[in-house]
């Protein structure tokens, strides 16, 4: 059989096409070294899942370049504290390494809490602190202690694993072992949920939020967008989780079925079609007829305020083809939303999909579509070129590949500005889309003889 | 009598930091070399999170190789990772230099580097046969736990030249060591240079790499590499060049080297930002290649005093400014904001040099204004510095647009990293000619905030 792309042998089985016989490709494998992978570390991954906490410092224990190219480059949006966007590291230097980081972290620790006294200090550890072999757990221990102030360790050594995901899955433990459980609530409501999974990127919660309000439901915390750390302290005494971004959060969401007995449903708020869906299944989960009923009209009433609204872009997205290679969740999350666009998903891939995540594209993509995994710079770039989709949707570091190839490009990551999440928000995702594939440069000639789309 | 007052960091941690480690500088000086590609000896968001940086600023595809080291290499050690890096980086991109950069981790568990990339070699050759003599594998250290990515810079150069720099007949041209400073800043230089007939090698080049066209048939082949960047000859020929100008002077490493290894003379100056640095810059490059100055250049040079006759007296003269950044940017930036009339009352850098205070003395005597130099410091004490003393303009990173929105101070956009802005990258603040848009530049950002938009008479 041909292969997708030519690539290196090894690599040729990370894609396939869906069709007759062919399940999903080989995944969560460690990179080929030497290529240019468009993964990051697992440190990466643990910062991301809780650096939303907003009035909390989040405190990298390593040498400066870990926290320096890491701070504030999440676009998550905070309605209060703005503790969570500073940038702060033990910088740790030679006779660090030499005589160990423990006492530098400590002093760092009580330095933090006495300028800022936040919610809490989430401390991270990075490759070098697990090399040295600094005890976090211990100093975070003691010096909370001291202070009284939740200091709370995350074992994030980034070279633990080739997949990101552990690091969710790290950043899921803490909340889990020091935070989830920690704290009562002062009431409680038979309606009591926590939403998993949205981190407010770019204000995606506010567009879900006042609907689930309005259902008459009590959010006790959100994991962990637009957050406060004693809120999710309460978070044990939920009924119900719901799970936006399932890649990085079914973790936390099945730990907290297993300990507090929590049953969740998997959401997903992108999309009309899919926004109803989430909206209906949390309702149908709790059988109030009453609340049954007021969803019915908050979706009577969201899908009237974006009526036509769309209109004018989807006329000219009808059949225009789309890539997503994305980080994991949106490679399916995204699917039906662009299909309500007219759009048609011609390739799905993530960077760190393990087995159940491609299963999930698998079910959700149309027969012929491109499944790919972890493709490097160059294959991302072969795929591009071979396939030519009218639209790539990724992040900041593929978006300049496309690009340079004259394929235009929507961010759909740390980077986006505007809220693509819930009724409205797919109004914005339309025309943001819109403007990306729609933009007249895409047309003009580069070349004698040729247009930048396709040459 | 103007003084210096420096205020060190009286804490352990650091608040939004102004520095990051050294593997960003080499990553950097590989990619300004024609088919050169960097390959990262450590975890994966090691080169993750500097290709976002990059290209954030640059606005740019960056590509940048990992060895994508795992536990197992903690324990036992990063050789297969690095071997077959290397190895699968040269079949697939067939580069001419591969520059193996290490991180922090790979130099606690102590890798050898050197050691394999000899074996690298070897299995090569046996693969590619006399192909494999032409890629020049060259190890940089760049402990990521000691100094910044600024000594990371100084170190990717001066490994480039002492692997490569051949003596053999000289050549009529100018070493210059540039620095980290943007497309638009390289390109004003080889304006400069072309003035005066003089070739340059740059060590090394990212005008190219850093900011190339959209043309889809030039990327018929992929992997293909963008045009441009010092290539490999030039940076063999080094050794035979008239002279070398390090543009920064606190990363000047590879001019020394080449002074010492092959008697090419140096001058290690503060970069050509405003007035007299220029000046300095023009005249090294007129003394080592003995060419006079150009009349072009002294236009442009007349120019800049046109402007600055006209408009620092008007609206720029005693107003209070704050510089953060690099080292060079910071100190090249204080001796034209004094030129210019205004006080640089606050000076802060995220590293330390042993020459840094000294020269600040030299630049407070000379604009004779006193200046608080913020040593080795971060963005939180330029924020907590500022609100004690306040000022009339900020020039600094993107970094620092919180602390200018907070204190309602205009920011001037300068250095790296610029993400909130477009354009930066290509213009320069180098030469008479940057010095002239930086004016413009700082001059409508204080008619903007300080000046009535009703009161059309600027002239009053």
């Amino acid at each position: 059989m041909e292969p997708v792309i030519e690539t290196f042998e090894s690599r040729k089985s990370h894609m396939c096409v869906k069709g007759d016989g062919i399940s999903i490709p080989v995944c969560d494998k460690a990179s080929l070294p030497g290529t240019v992978t468009q993964r990051t570390c697992v440190y990466g991954g643990a910062r991301i899942v809780l650096m939303p906490i907003t009035d909390s410092i989040h405190l990298v224990h390593g040498p400066i370049g870990c926290a320096a190219c890491t701070w504030d480059i999440r676009g998550s949006k905070s309605s209060r504290e703005d503790l969570y966007k500073k940038g702060c590291s033990t910088d740790l230097h030679e006779t660090d390494i030499v005589f160990g980081g423990e006492k530098k972290l400590y002093e760092t620790i009580m330095e933090l809490n006495k300028l800022y006294h936040p919610g809490a200090i989430f401390v991270y550890a990075t490759c070098v602190a697990g090399i040295i072999g600094d005890d976090i757990k211990a100093v975070c221990k003691k010096a909370e202690e001291v202070t009284g102030c939740r200091v709370i360790p995350v074992q994030s050594e980034g070279y633990q694993n080739h997949n990101k995901t552990k690091g969710h899955w790290i950043g899921g433990d803490a909340l889990l072992d020091y935070v989830i459980g920690t704290k009562e609530p002062e009431k409680t409501t038979p309606f009591d949920i926590n939403i998993v999974g949205e981190f407010n990127v770019a204000g995606d919660l506010w567009g879900i939020k006042p609907l689930i309000e309005a259902m008459g439901i009590n959010i006790i915390s959100t994991l962990t967008g637009d957050s406060h750390v004693e809120e999710i302290a309460q978070a044990h005494r939920a009924k119900l989780n719901i799970v936006q971004c399932q890649k990085s959060s079914n973790y936390v969401a099945k730990k907290m079925e297993e300990r507090y007995g929590i049953p969740f449903i998997k959401v997903n708020f992108f999309g009309l079609e899919q926004t109803v869906n989430s909206l209906r299944d949390i309702a149908d989960f709790f059988g109030d007829t009453e609340m049954i009923e007021r969803t019915e009209e908050i979706i009577a009433d969201g899908l009237k305020e974006v009526e036509h609204k769309t209109d004018e872009y989807k006329k000219r997205l009808e059949g225009k083809t789309v890539a997503l290679y994305v980080g994991g969740n949106k490679a399916w999350s995204l699917v039906r939303a662009f299909e309500e666009l007219g759009m048609d998903v011609m390739m799905s891939g993530t960077k760190n999909g393990i087995k159940e995540d491609y299963e999930r594209i698998k079910e959700t993509v149309k027969d012929g579509t491109i499944i790919v995994d972890d493709a490097n710079s160059t294959e991302l770039a072969r795929l591009l070129k071979k396939y030519k989709p009218n639209l790539l949707i990724s992040g900041a570091k593929e978006k300049y590949i496309s690009l340079k190839l004259g394929i235009p490009f929507c961010d759909f990551n740390h980077d986006r500005i505007s809220a693509f999440a819930g009724f409205k928000g797919f109004v914005s995702f339309a025309k943001e889309v819109d403007a990306s594939v729609s933009s007249p440069v895409f047309n003009l000639s580069s070349e004698l003889g040729g247009g930048l789309n396709g040459t | 009598m103007s003084c210096v007052n420096v205020i060190e960091k009286d804490r352990n941690v650091i608040i939004n930091p102004l520095k990051t480690c050294q593997p960003l500088g080499a990553m950097f000086a590989v990619t300004g070399i024609n088919k050169g590609f960097p390959i990262v000896h450590g975890s994966q968001g090691c080169s993750a999170f500097v290709r976002y940086g990059f290209a954030r600023h640059f606005r740019e595809p960056s590509e940048i190789a990992v060895t994508a080291l795992h536990e197992d290499a903690a324990v036992f050690g990063g050789r297969s990772n690095l071997v077959a890096g290397i190895e699968n980086l040269a079949l697939r991109f067939d580069p001419d230099v591969i520059g193996v950069i290490t991180t922090c981790s790979s130099e606690i568990i102590g890798d050898d580097v050197y050691g394999f990339a000899d074996t690298a070699r070897g299995n090569l050759k046996e693969k590619l046969g006399e192909d494999a003599d032409k890629i020049e594998i060259i190890p940089i250290n760049t402990p990521s736990f000691v100094e910044s990515h600024y000594k990371g810079y100084d170190n990717a150069i001066n490994a480039l030249v002492n692997h490569l720099a051949r003596k053999d007949e000289p050549n009529e041209k100018v070493n210059i060591i540039p620095g980290i400073i943007n497309p638009g800043d390289i390109r004003e230089l080889k304006h400069m240079l072309a003035s005066m007939d003089t070739d340059g090698i740059f060590l090394t080049d990212i005008s190219d790499p850093f900011d190339a066209p959209l043309r889809p048939s030039k990327t018929k082949e992929i992997p293909y590499y963008p045009k441009g960047g010092t290539t490999v000859d030039e940076l063999r020929d080094s050794a035979n060049s008239l002279g070398t100008v390090s543009i920064c002077k606190y990363a000047g490493s590879g001019a020394t080297s080449l002074e010492r290894e092959h008697k090419v003379p140096s001058a290690i100056e503060t970069p050509p930002i405003g007035l007299q640095n220029t000046d300095q810059f023009v005249r090294n490059v007129s003394k080592f290649t003995g060419n006079s100055i150009s009349e072009e250049l002294l236009d442009e040079r007349g120019m800049l005093v046109d402007s600055m006759a006209d408009n620092a007296a008007r609206y720029l003269y005693g107003r209070k400014v704050a510089i953060y950044g690099d080292p060079d940017l910071t100190t090249g930036m204080a001796r034209f904001v004094g030129e210019l009339g205004m006080e640089p009352t606050m000076v802060c850098t995220g590293v330390k040099y042993p020459d840094f205070n000294p020269d600040m003395e030299k630049i407070s005597k000379e604009t004779g204004s006193d200046i608080d130099v913020l040593y080795g410091q971060d963005l939180r004490a330029v924020e907590v510095y500022l609100k004690e003393n306040p000022v009339d303009l900020l020039v600094g990173n993107s970094d620092g647009r919180l602390i200018a929105l907070d204190l309602d101070i205009p920011l001037i956009r300068m250095g790296f990293p610029v993400y909130d802005r477009v354009g930066y990258q290509r213009q320069s603040v180098l030469g008479y000619r940057g010095g002239l848009y930086l004016m413009d530049l700082i001059t409508n950002t204080v008619l903007e905030k300080y000046y009535e938009p009703t009161h059309w008479k600027l002239q009053q």
